[in-house]
Protein backbone atom coordinates (compact mmCIF):
# COMPACT_ATOMS: atom_id res chain seq x y z
CA UNK A 1 0.00 0.00 0.00
CA UNK A 2 1.04 3.45 -1.05
CA UNK A 3 2.23 5.67 1.83
CA UNK A 4 2.74 8.89 0.25
CA UNK A 5 1.84 9.91 -3.62
CA UNK A 6 3.22 13.01 -5.32
CA UNK A 7 1.76 13.59 -8.77
CA UNK A 8 3.21 16.30 -10.75
CA UNK A 9 4.33 18.47 -8.35
CA UNK A 10 5.98 21.45 -8.47
CA UNK A 11 7.23 24.30 -6.27
CA UNK A 12 9.21 27.37 -6.75
CA UNK A 13 10.39 30.40 -4.85
CA UNK A 14 10.38 33.94 -6.73
CA UNK A 15 11.72 32.99 -9.94
CA UNK A 16 13.97 29.39 -8.98
CA UNK A 17 12.12 26.41 -9.57
CA UNK A 18 12.81 24.33 -6.29
CA UNK A 19 10.37 21.48 -7.46
CA UNK A 20 9.84 20.46 -11.31
CA UNK A 21 7.03 18.37 -11.57
CA UNK A 22 8.21 15.23 -9.59
CA UNK A 23 6.16 12.12 -9.37
CA UNK A 24 6.89 9.65 -5.75
CA UNK A 25 5.04 6.69 -4.87
CA UNK A 26 6.54 5.42 -1.46
CA UNK A 27 5.20 2.32 0.18
CA UNK A 28 4.21 1.83 3.32
CA UNK A 29 6.39 0.23 6.08
CA UNK A 30 9.82 0.73 4.21
CA UNK A 31 12.83 3.20 5.36
CA UNK A 32 12.49 5.22 1.83
CA UNK A 33 16.17 7.43 1.35
CA UNK A 34 15.72 10.95 -0.58
CA UNK A 35 19.04 12.08 -1.81
CA UNK A 36 20.12 15.31 -3.28
CA UNK A 37 23.19 17.82 -3.20
CA UNK A 38 22.68 20.50 -1.36
CA UNK A 39 20.24 22.77 -2.93
CA UNK A 40 18.35 20.22 -4.85
CA UNK A 41 15.21 20.35 -3.50
CA UNK A 42 14.87 17.59 -1.15
CA UNK A 43 13.93 19.91 2.13
CA UNK A 44 11.16 21.72 0.13
CA UNK A 45 9.95 18.28 -0.82
CA UNK A 46 9.71 17.84 2.74
CA UNK A 47 8.19 20.69 3.53
CA UNK A 48 5.71 20.30 0.88
CA UNK A 49 4.67 16.14 1.87
CA UNK A 50 4.87 17.62 6.09
CA UNK A 51 1.99 20.53 4.77
CA UNK A 52 4.36 22.85 5.99
CA UNK A 53 4.08 25.01 2.55
CA UNK A 54 1.24 24.58 -0.35
CA UNK A 55 2.54 23.68 -3.96
CA UNK A 56 2.15 25.46 -6.46
CA UNK A 57 0.56 22.43 -8.98
CA UNK A 58 0.23 19.09 -8.35
CA UNK A 59 -0.96 16.56 -6.50
CA UNK A 60 -0.15 15.21 -2.85
CA UNK A 61 -1.36 12.32 -0.84
CA UNK A 62 -0.23 11.36 2.54
CA UNK A 63 -1.05 8.37 4.26
CA UNK A 64 -4.43 8.01 1.73
CA UNK A 65 -5.35 12.03 2.46
CA UNK A 66 -5.32 14.84 0.26
CA UNK A 67 -2.33 17.03 1.82
CA UNK A 68 -3.67 20.39 -0.17
CA UNK A 69 -6.79 19.79 1.42
CA UNK A 70 -6.72 18.18 4.96
CA UNK A 71 -3.13 19.36 6.04
CA UNK A 72 -4.40 19.03 9.63
CA UNK A 73 -5.50 15.40 9.32
CA UNK A 74 -1.96 14.11 7.59
CA UNK A 75 -0.05 16.34 10.55
CA UNK A 76 -1.74 14.45 13.37
CA UNK A 77 -0.49 11.07 12.08
CA UNK A 78 3.13 12.41 11.12
CA UNK A 79 6.29 12.67 13.18
CA UNK A 80 9.03 15.40 11.69
CA UNK A 81 12.08 16.25 12.46
CA UNK A 82 13.51 19.36 10.51
CA UNK A 83 16.61 20.01 9.67
CA UNK A 84 17.27 23.19 11.45
CA UNK A 85 17.22 22.59 15.18
CA UNK A 86 14.27 23.19 17.02
CA UNK A 87 14.27 23.28 21.19
CA UNK A 88 13.20 24.97 23.95
CA UNK A 89 16.22 26.69 25.08
CA UNK A 90 14.78 27.05 28.91
CA UNK A 91 13.72 23.69 29.57
CA UNK A 92 15.19 20.63 30.60
CA UNK A 93 15.77 17.48 28.25
CA UNK A 94 13.56 15.26 30.41
CA UNK A 95 10.70 18.38 30.79
CA UNK A 96 11.56 19.15 26.54
CA UNK A 97 10.62 15.40 25.91
CA UNK A 98 7.32 15.33 28.94
CA UNK A 99 6.19 18.41 27.34
CA UNK A 100 6.39 17.02 23.49
CA UNK A 101 4.35 14.46 24.60
CA UNK A 102 2.07 16.69 26.16
CA UNK A 103 1.30 18.94 23.10
CA UNK A 104 0.71 15.43 21.19
CA UNK A 105 -1.97 14.94 23.80
CA UNK A 106 0.26 12.08 25.31
CA UNK A 107 -1.44 10.94 28.13
CA UNK A 108 0.69 11.04 31.59
CA UNK A 109 1.21 7.72 32.39
CA UNK A 110 2.76 7.12 28.91
CA UNK A 111 4.44 10.32 28.92
CA UNK A 112 6.71 9.11 31.79
CA UNK A 113 7.62 5.59 30.46
CA UNK A 114 8.15 7.07 26.94
CA UNK A 115 10.58 9.92 28.49
CA UNK A 116 12.72 7.07 30.23
CA UNK A 117 12.49 4.88 27.69
CA UNK A 118 13.82 8.01 25.39
CA UNK A 119 16.33 8.40 27.83
CA UNK A 120 17.86 5.68 27.84
CA UNK A 121 17.41 4.59 24.18
CA UNK A 122 19.00 7.82 23.27
CA UNK A 123 21.52 7.90 25.97
CA UNK A 124 20.27 11.25 27.58
CA UNK A 125 19.86 10.06 31.17
CA UNK A 126 23.16 11.63 32.18
CA UNK A 127 22.35 15.01 30.97
CA UNK A 128 18.33 14.62 31.54
CA UNK A 129 18.78 17.56 34.09
CA UNK A 130 20.59 19.82 31.56
CA UNK A 131 19.00 22.26 29.93
CA UNK A 132 18.61 22.44 25.99
CA UNK A 133 20.64 25.74 26.28
CA UNK A 134 23.52 24.87 27.72
CA UNK A 135 23.53 21.03 25.33
CA UNK A 136 26.15 20.34 22.94
CA UNK A 137 24.92 20.32 18.88
CA UNK A 138 25.12 16.39 19.04
CA UNK A 139 23.02 16.19 22.11
CA UNK A 140 20.43 18.59 21.30
CA UNK A 141 20.40 16.92 17.63
CA UNK A 142 19.47 13.92 20.18
CA UNK A 143 16.92 14.95 22.27
CA UNK A 144 15.01 17.05 18.94
CA UNK A 145 15.52 13.06 17.17
CA UNK A 146 14.32 11.38 20.44
CA UNK A 147 11.48 14.06 21.21
CA UNK A 148 9.22 12.50 18.34
CA UNK A 149 9.17 9.42 19.68
CA UNK A 150 7.51 10.37 22.75
CA UNK A 151 3.55 10.29 20.15
CA UNK A 152 2.73 7.97 17.94
CA UNK A 153 2.17 7.74 14.04
CA UNK A 154 2.38 6.04 11.04
CA UNK A 155 4.94 7.92 8.83
CA UNK A 156 8.52 9.87 10.16
CA UNK A 157 9.92 12.75 8.20
CA UNK A 158 13.75 13.11 9.02
CA UNK A 159 15.68 15.67 7.41
CA UNK A 160 19.11 14.78 7.77
CA UNK A 161 18.91 13.30 11.64
CA UNK A 162 22.66 12.86 12.11
CA UNK A 163 24.15 15.75 11.51
CA UNK A 164 26.32 16.49 14.56
CA UNK A 165 26.06 13.72 15.79
CA UNK A 166 29.90 10.79 16.68
CA UNK A 167 29.98 7.73 14.89
CA UNK A 168 28.55 6.35 17.55
CA UNK A 169 25.25 7.88 18.49
CA UNK A 170 24.86 8.05 14.52
CA UNK A 171 24.83 4.31 14.72
CA UNK A 172 22.61 3.61 17.53
CA UNK A 173 20.37 5.93 15.64
CA UNK A 174 19.92 4.20 12.69
CA UNK A 175 19.74 0.84 14.60
CA UNK A 176 17.01 2.42 16.46
CA UNK A 177 15.06 3.32 13.55
CA UNK A 178 15.62 -0.12 11.53
CA UNK A 179 13.93 -1.96 14.93
CA UNK A 180 11.39 0.78 14.78
CA UNK A 181 9.99 -0.08 11.58
CA UNK A 182 10.42 -3.82 12.01
CA UNK A 183 8.12 -3.69 15.46
CA UNK A 184 5.78 -0.87 14.61
CA UNK A 185 5.62 -1.33 10.93
CA UNK A 186 5.75 2.67 10.44
CA UNK A 187 7.30 3.98 7.43
CA UNK A 188 10.08 6.54 7.30
CA UNK A 189 11.30 9.23 4.82
CA UNK A 190 14.50 9.89 5.44
CA UNK A 191 17.35 12.78 3.76
CA UNK A 192 20.74 12.30 4.19
CA UNK A 193 24.30 13.50 2.61
CA UNK A 194 26.11 10.25 4.03
CA UNK A 195 25.40 7.79 2.03
CA UNK A 196 26.72 4.98 3.95
CA UNK A 197 23.36 5.80 6.15
CA UNK A 198 20.92 5.43 3.57
CA UNK A 199 23.01 2.17 1.94
CA UNK A 200 22.70 0.55 5.79
CA UNK A 201 19.21 1.95 6.42
CA UNK A 202 17.03 2.98 3.20
CA UNK A 203 14.85 -0.32 1.30
CA UNK A 204 14.07 2.53 -1.84
CA UNK A 205 16.27 5.10 -2.61
CA UNK A 206 15.35 8.52 -4.62
CA UNK A 207 17.86 10.72 -5.90
CA UNK A 208 16.94 14.39 -6.57
CA UNK A 209 19.29 16.88 -8.54
CA UNK A 210 17.76 20.40 -9.70
CA UNK A 211 14.33 19.69 -8.60
CA UNK A 212 14.00 16.71 -10.52
CA UNK A 213 13.77 12.70 -9.44
CA UNK A 214 16.81 11.43 -11.32
CA UNK A 215 16.17 7.45 -10.29
CA UNK A 216 14.13 5.42 -7.48
CA UNK A 217 15.43 1.96 -6.72
CA UNK A 218 16.99 -0.26 -4.05
CA UNK A 219 20.41 0.35 -3.04
CA UNK A 220 21.13 -3.37 -5.03
CA UNK A 221 19.48 -2.29 -7.86
CA UNK A 222 21.40 0.91 -8.22
CA UNK A 223 24.24 -0.74 -7.82
CA UNK A 224 23.29 -3.28 -10.47
CA UNK A 225 22.01 -0.16 -12.89
CA UNK A 226 24.90 2.18 -12.37
CA UNK A 227 27.61 0.19 -10.58
CA UNK A 228 29.05 -1.75 -13.38
CA UNK A 229 32.29 -0.86 -13.44
CA UNK A 230 35.19 -1.29 -10.55
CA UNK A 231 37.55 1.34 -8.94
CA UNK A 232 40.83 -0.04 -9.53
CA UNK A 233 43.33 1.95 -7.13
CA UNK A 234 47.36 0.98 -7.59
CA UNK A 235 50.46 2.66 -5.11
CA UNK A 236 53.68 2.25 -6.61
CA UNK A 237 56.74 1.95 -4.44
CA UNK A 238 58.65 5.05 -5.99
CA UNK A 239 57.27 8.48 -7.71
CA UNK A 240 56.65 7.36 -11.83
CA UNK A 241 55.47 10.89 -13.38
CA UNK A 242 54.98 9.15 -16.73
CA UNK A 243 52.74 6.16 -15.46
CA UNK A 244 49.14 7.60 -16.49
CA UNK A 245 50.85 7.74 -20.20
CA UNK A 246 51.97 3.97 -19.68
CA UNK A 247 48.24 2.77 -19.32
CA UNK A 248 46.37 5.32 -21.58
CA UNK A 249 46.45 2.84 -24.40
CA UNK A 250 44.27 0.36 -22.66
CA UNK A 251 41.06 0.13 -23.64
CA UNK A 252 38.21 0.68 -20.96
CA UNK A 253 40.77 1.90 -18.67
CA UNK A 254 39.45 5.39 -17.37
CA UNK A 255 42.26 7.19 -15.18
CA UNK A 256 40.55 9.48 -12.45
CA UNK A 257 43.44 10.98 -10.78
CA UNK A 258 47.42 10.08 -10.65
CA UNK A 259 50.14 11.68 -8.41
CA UNK A 260 52.78 9.21 -9.67
CA UNK A 261 52.16 6.81 -6.83
CA UNK A 262 48.90 6.58 -6.64
CA UNK A 263 46.71 6.14 -9.34
CA UNK A 264 42.85 5.47 -9.59
CA UNK A 265 41.08 3.83 -12.34
CA UNK A 266 37.46 2.87 -13.32
CA UNK A 267 36.60 -0.20 -15.77
CA UNK A 268 33.91 -1.91 -16.79
CA UNK A 269 35.96 -4.53 -17.72
CA UNK A 270 38.30 -4.22 -14.83
CA UNK A 271 39.89 -8.47 -14.96
CA UNK A 272 41.56 -7.77 -18.36
CA UNK A 273 42.17 -3.92 -17.47
CA UNK A 274 44.32 -5.04 -14.27
CA UNK A 275 46.22 -7.86 -16.31
CA UNK A 276 47.13 -5.06 -18.80
CA UNK A 277 48.27 -3.01 -16.37
CA UNK A 278 50.31 -5.45 -14.49
CA UNK A 279 51.89 -6.36 -17.62
CA UNK A 280 53.13 -3.03 -18.38
CA UNK A 281 54.15 -2.05 -14.93
CA UNK A 282 56.26 -5.41 -14.98
CA UNK A 283 57.76 -4.45 -18.72
CA UNK A 284 58.86 -0.95 -16.92
CA UNK A 285 60.23 -2.57 -14.15
CA UNK A 286 58.23 -0.56 -11.52
CA UNK A 287 57.58 -2.43 -8.28
CA UNK A 288 53.60 -2.10 -6.71
CA UNK A 289 53.07 -1.58 -3.08
CA UNK A 290 49.91 -2.40 -2.99
CA UNK A 291 46.50 -2.94 -5.19
CA UNK A 292 42.91 -3.00 -5.16
CA UNK A 293 39.65 -3.61 -6.94
CA UNK A 294 36.80 -2.36 -4.71
CA UNK A 295 32.94 -2.58 -6.64
CA UNK A 296 31.75 0.72 -6.78
CA UNK A 297 29.81 2.45 -3.77
CA UNK A 298 26.54 4.25 -3.26
CA UNK A 299 28.56 7.61 -3.30
CA UNK A 300 30.36 6.88 -6.09
CA UNK A 301 26.84 6.25 -8.17
CA UNK A 302 25.48 9.33 -6.67
CA UNK A 303 28.32 11.29 -7.61
CA UNK A 304 27.75 9.79 -10.79
CA UNK A 305 24.02 10.14 -11.38
CA UNK A 306 24.18 13.84 -10.30
CA UNK A 307 27.00 14.76 -12.71
CA UNK A 308 25.07 13.10 -15.59
CA UNK A 309 22.08 14.65 -14.93
CA UNK A 310 23.78 18.29 -14.51
CA UNK A 311 25.46 16.97 -17.64
CA UNK A 312 22.44 16.90 -19.82
CA UNK A 313 21.03 19.93 -18.00
CA UNK A 314 23.76 21.83 -19.30
CA UNK B 1 -6.93 18.27 25.74
CA UNK B 2 -8.01 21.04 23.53
CA UNK B 3 -4.80 21.75 21.15
CA UNK B 4 -5.00 25.51 22.20
CA UNK B 5 -4.94 24.64 26.25
CA UNK B 6 -1.84 22.42 25.73
CA UNK B 7 -0.42 24.84 23.47
CA UNK B 8 -1.28 27.49 26.47
CA UNK B 9 -0.08 24.95 28.79
CA UNK B 10 3.68 24.66 26.72
CA UNK B 11 3.55 28.60 26.35
CA UNK B 12 3.01 28.95 30.45
CA UNK B 13 5.81 26.48 31.38
CA UNK B 14 8.46 28.14 29.07
CA UNK B 15 7.77 31.50 29.74
CA UNK B 16 7.52 31.50 33.57
CA UNK B 17 11.02 30.98 35.20
CA UNK B 18 12.05 33.22 38.19
CA UNK B 19 13.60 35.88 36.35
CA UNK B 20 10.11 36.76 35.06
CA UNK B 21 8.43 36.61 38.07
CA UNK B 22 10.65 38.71 39.86
CA UNK B 23 10.59 41.30 37.06
CA UNK B 24 6.86 41.15 37.14
CA UNK B 25 6.77 40.76 40.77
CA UNK B 26 9.54 43.13 42.33
CA UNK B 27 9.61 45.76 40.17
CA UNK B 28 6.39 46.95 40.81
CA UNK B 29 6.56 46.43 44.19
CA UNK B 30 9.78 48.28 44.19
CA UNK B 31 7.28 51.68 42.33
CA UNK B 32 5.10 51.25 44.59
CA UNK B 33 6.38 51.28 47.82
CA UNK B 34 9.56 53.37 46.74
CA UNK B 35 8.85 55.69 44.28
CA UNK B 36 5.50 56.32 45.51
CA UNK B 37 5.82 57.02 48.78
CA UNK B 38 9.35 58.89 48.36
CA UNK B 39 7.40 61.13 46.05
CA UNK B 40 4.72 62.01 47.88
CA UNK B 41 6.69 64.70 49.27
CA UNK B 42 6.83 66.04 46.14
CA UNK B 43 3.47 65.34 44.70
CA UNK B 44 0.10 65.97 46.72
CA UNK B 45 -2.87 64.50 46.63
CA UNK B 46 -3.74 63.16 42.82
CA UNK B 47 -7.95 64.40 41.94
CA UNK B 48 -9.19 61.33 39.94
CA UNK B 49 -12.96 61.63 39.32
CA UNK B 50 -14.88 62.79 42.54
CA UNK B 51 -12.15 61.87 44.98
CA UNK B 52 -8.87 62.59 45.98
CA UNK B 53 -5.83 59.77 45.62
CA UNK B 54 -3.44 59.52 47.57
CA UNK B 55 -0.03 59.34 45.47
CA UNK B 56 0.60 56.02 46.36
CA UNK B 57 -2.92 54.66 45.42
CA UNK B 58 -3.05 56.67 42.17
CA UNK B 59 0.70 54.74 41.25
CA UNK B 60 -0.58 51.22 42.65
CA UNK B 61 -3.37 51.25 40.90
CA UNK B 62 -1.59 52.33 37.18
CA UNK B 63 0.74 49.53 38.05
CA UNK B 64 -1.68 47.24 37.89
CA UNK B 65 -2.00 48.59 33.85
CA UNK B 66 1.80 48.83 33.43
CA UNK B 67 2.34 45.46 34.96
CA UNK B 68 -0.18 43.93 32.46
CA UNK B 69 1.12 45.60 29.49
CA UNK B 70 4.73 44.28 30.32
CA UNK B 71 3.32 40.68 30.95
CA UNK B 72 2.05 40.62 27.25
CA UNK B 73 5.85 41.46 26.30
CA UNK B 74 5.72 37.32 26.70
CA UNK B 75 3.62 37.22 23.78
CA UNK B 76 6.25 38.22 21.26
CA UNK B 77 9.22 36.79 23.57
CA UNK B 78 7.48 33.69 22.76
CA UNK B 79 6.88 34.26 18.94
CA UNK B 80 10.43 35.47 18.49
CA UNK B 81 11.73 32.38 20.25
CA UNK B 82 9.55 30.01 18.61
CA UNK B 83 11.10 31.15 15.14
CA UNK B 84 14.95 31.64 16.30
CA UNK B 85 14.75 28.39 18.19
CA UNK B 86 13.06 26.81 15.03
CA UNK B 87 9.97 25.68 17.24
CA UNK B 88 7.60 27.37 15.38
CA UNK B 89 8.05 25.08 12.16
CA UNK B 90 7.93 22.35 14.72
CA UNK B 91 4.72 23.47 16.00
CA UNK B 92 3.30 23.98 12.47
CA UNK B 93 3.96 20.45 11.31
CA UNK B 94 2.59 18.88 14.04
CA UNK B 95 -1.40 18.66 14.97
CA UNK B 96 -1.74 22.68 15.57
CA UNK B 97 -3.08 25.22 12.67
CA UNK B 98 -1.91 28.87 12.76
CA UNK B 99 -4.83 29.56 14.60
CA UNK B 100 -4.19 27.52 17.68
CA UNK B 101 -0.95 29.09 17.71
CA UNK B 102 -2.44 32.52 17.51
CA UNK B 103 -5.34 32.03 20.23
CA UNK B 104 -3.10 30.31 22.69
CA UNK B 105 -0.53 33.12 22.48
CA UNK B 106 -3.73 35.55 23.39
CA UNK B 107 -5.16 33.33 26.15
CA UNK B 108 -1.62 33.03 27.22
CA UNK B 109 -1.06 37.20 27.34
CA UNK B 110 -5.12 36.58 29.26
CA UNK B 111 -4.11 34.77 31.85
CA UNK B 112 -0.72 36.19 32.38
CA UNK B 113 -2.25 39.79 32.57
CA UNK B 114 -5.17 38.80 34.76
CA UNK B 115 -2.12 37.25 37.30
CA UNK B 116 -0.21 39.78 37.26
CA UNK B 117 -3.26 42.47 37.37
CA UNK B 118 -4.49 40.33 40.66
CA UNK B 119 -0.99 39.85 42.33
CA UNK B 120 -0.66 43.52 42.15
CA UNK B 121 -3.83 44.51 43.22
CA UNK B 122 -3.31 41.96 46.14
CA UNK B 123 -0.17 43.68 46.67
CA UNK B 124 -1.32 46.85 46.67
CA UNK B 125 -4.20 47.09 47.77
CA UNK B 126 -2.61 48.08 51.29
CA UNK B 127 -2.11 51.52 49.47
CA UNK B 128 -5.00 51.98 48.08
CA UNK B 129 -7.92 50.32 49.92
CA UNK B 130 -9.22 53.23 51.67
CA UNK B 131 -10.80 54.82 48.20
CA UNK B 132 -11.57 51.32 46.96
CA UNK B 133 -14.95 51.40 46.04
CA UNK B 134 -15.68 48.06 43.73
CA UNK B 135 -19.31 47.38 42.73
CA UNK B 136 -20.68 44.18 40.81
CA UNK B 137 -20.20 46.82 37.37
CA UNK B 138 -16.19 47.44 38.47
CA UNK B 139 -15.05 44.12 38.98
CA UNK B 140 -16.11 42.61 35.39
CA UNK B 141 -14.81 46.04 34.06
CA UNK B 142 -11.51 45.42 35.03
CA UNK B 143 -11.33 41.97 34.20
CA UNK B 144 -12.61 43.49 30.97
CA UNK B 145 -10.39 45.94 30.11
CA UNK B 146 -7.05 43.81 31.76
CA UNK B 147 -7.60 41.47 28.82
CA UNK B 148 -8.36 43.85 25.84
CA UNK B 149 -5.57 45.57 26.92
CA UNK B 150 -3.52 41.94 27.44
CA UNK B 151 -4.52 41.16 23.50
CA UNK B 152 -4.00 44.76 22.37
CA UNK B 153 -0.22 45.29 23.82
CA UNK B 154 0.21 41.32 22.97
CA UNK B 155 -0.70 42.14 19.24
CA UNK B 156 1.87 45.12 19.32
CA UNK B 157 4.88 42.42 20.83
CA UNK B 158 3.30 39.82 18.24
CA UNK B 159 3.65 42.60 15.60
CA UNK B 160 7.16 43.35 16.26
CA UNK B 161 8.34 39.94 16.59
CA UNK B 162 7.17 38.92 13.57
CA UNK B 163 9.30 41.83 11.75
CA UNK B 164 12.28 41.37 13.11
CA UNK B 165 14.95 37.99 13.16
CA UNK B 166 17.60 40.20 15.09
CA UNK B 167 18.03 39.82 18.93
CA UNK B 168 19.41 43.36 19.09
CA UNK B 169 16.93 44.65 17.10
CA UNK B 170 13.58 42.96 18.36
CA UNK B 171 14.78 44.00 21.91
CA UNK B 172 15.65 47.82 21.13
CA UNK B 173 12.16 48.11 19.48
CA UNK B 174 10.55 46.16 22.15
CA UNK B 175 12.05 48.12 24.47
CA UNK B 176 12.02 51.50 22.76
CA UNK B 177 7.81 51.03 22.43
CA UNK B 178 6.71 49.53 25.42
CA UNK B 179 9.12 52.48 27.08
CA UNK B 180 7.31 55.17 25.73
CA UNK B 181 3.81 53.68 26.54
CA UNK B 182 5.18 53.14 30.22
CA UNK B 183 6.41 56.49 30.62
CA UNK B 184 4.24 58.72 28.09
CA UNK B 185 0.65 57.69 29.81
CA UNK B 186 -0.93 58.24 33.22
CA UNK B 187 -0.20 54.99 34.95
CA UNK B 188 2.67 57.11 37.06
CA UNK B 189 1.64 60.89 36.67
CA UNK B 190 -1.78 62.64 36.17
CA UNK B 191 -2.20 64.12 32.57
CA UNK B 192 -4.26 67.01 34.51
CA UNK B 193 -0.48 68.61 35.66
CA UNK B 194 1.50 67.42 32.62
CA UNK B 195 1.84 70.35 29.91
CA UNK B 196 -0.63 70.37 27.32
CA UNK B 197 1.20 69.06 24.59
CA UNK B 198 2.41 66.42 26.45
CA UNK B 199 -1.65 65.80 28.28
CA UNK B 200 -2.46 65.34 24.37
CA UNK B 201 0.58 62.97 23.60
CA UNK B 202 -0.35 61.13 26.83
CA UNK B 203 -4.23 60.32 24.86
CA UNK B 204 -2.39 58.98 21.90
CA UNK B 205 -0.97 56.57 23.99
CA UNK B 206 -3.35 53.06 24.59
CA UNK B 207 -1.75 52.45 27.97
CA UNK B 208 -3.42 55.71 29.66
CA UNK B 209 -6.80 53.82 28.58
CA UNK B 210 -6.37 51.06 30.31
CA UNK B 211 -4.60 52.70 33.28
CA UNK B 212 -7.89 54.95 33.18
CA UNK B 213 -10.31 52.36 33.18
CA UNK B 214 -8.40 50.26 35.85
CA UNK B 215 -8.78 53.04 37.94
CA UNK B 216 -12.26 53.73 37.21
CA UNK B 217 -13.09 50.38 38.04
CA UNK B 218 -10.79 50.19 41.04
CA UNK B 219 -12.51 54.06 42.74
CA UNK B 220 -15.89 53.51 41.39
CA UNK B 221 -15.55 56.77 39.25
CA UNK B 222 -16.73 55.37 36.00
CA UNK B 223 -18.15 58.27 34.32
CA UNK B 224 -18.82 58.80 29.79
CA UNK B 225 -15.20 59.43 29.43
CA UNK B 226 -14.42 56.07 30.72
CA UNK B 227 -16.63 54.47 28.79
CA UNK B 228 -15.67 56.29 25.45
CA UNK B 229 -12.06 54.88 26.99
CA UNK B 230 -12.99 51.40 26.66
CA UNK B 231 -14.87 51.59 23.38
CA UNK B 232 -11.51 53.61 21.93
CA UNK B 233 -9.41 50.20 23.76
CA UNK B 234 -12.05 47.78 22.14
CA UNK B 235 -11.08 49.24 18.80
CA UNK B 236 -7.56 49.21 19.11
CA UNK B 237 -7.14 46.15 20.51
CA UNK B 238 -9.35 44.44 17.78
CA UNK B 239 -7.68 46.52 14.80
CA UNK B 240 -4.37 45.24 16.30
CA UNK B 241 -5.12 41.94 16.95
CA UNK B 242 -6.50 41.38 12.87
CA UNK B 243 -2.85 42.78 11.93
CA UNK B 244 -0.85 40.70 14.52
CA UNK B 245 -3.18 37.56 13.32
CA UNK B 246 -2.32 38.26 9.80
CA UNK B 247 1.09 38.80 10.03
CA UNK B 248 1.77 35.45 11.52
CA UNK B 249 -0.47 33.81 9.53
CA UNK B 250 1.56 34.80 6.45
CA UNK B 251 5.05 33.99 8.57
CA UNK B 252 6.93 31.35 5.98
CA UNK B 253 9.38 28.96 7.11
Amino acid sequence: MSCIEVHSLSKSYSSILAVDTIDLSVESGQVFGFLGPNGAGKSTVIKLLTTLIQPDSGQISVLGVNAIKEPLKIRKKIGVVLQQPSYEPTLSVEKSLEKYGMMWNVDKKTRQIRTEELLESFELTQIRKKKNEDLSIGQRRRVQVAREFMHDMDLLFLDEPTVGLDPSARRKLLDFLKNKVKDTGMTIFYTTHVLTEAEYLCDNIAIINNGKIITVDSPNELKNRFGNEKTIKIHVSEQFIQLPNLLKDIPDCNIEKSDGIIITIHSTNSEIVLMNILKILNQNNIPISDLSAMPTNLEEIFLKVVSDSDASNN
Amino acid sequence: MHPIIRLVNRNITISVNPGFLIWQVIFPLIYIFVAGFAYTALIDNVPFGNKDLTYPAFLASGMIGFNIMNSTLVSGIIIWNDRRHGMFEQIMSGPFTRVHYILSNIATIAIIGLVSAGLIAAVGYPVFFESVEFSPVTIPLIIFSSITGAILFGSIASIISTRLRSSEGFNVIINTVFLFFAFVSTAFYPASGAPQPLATIFYLNPLTYLVDIIRAGIFGTITEFVILEMVILAVLASILFIIATRLLTKLDF
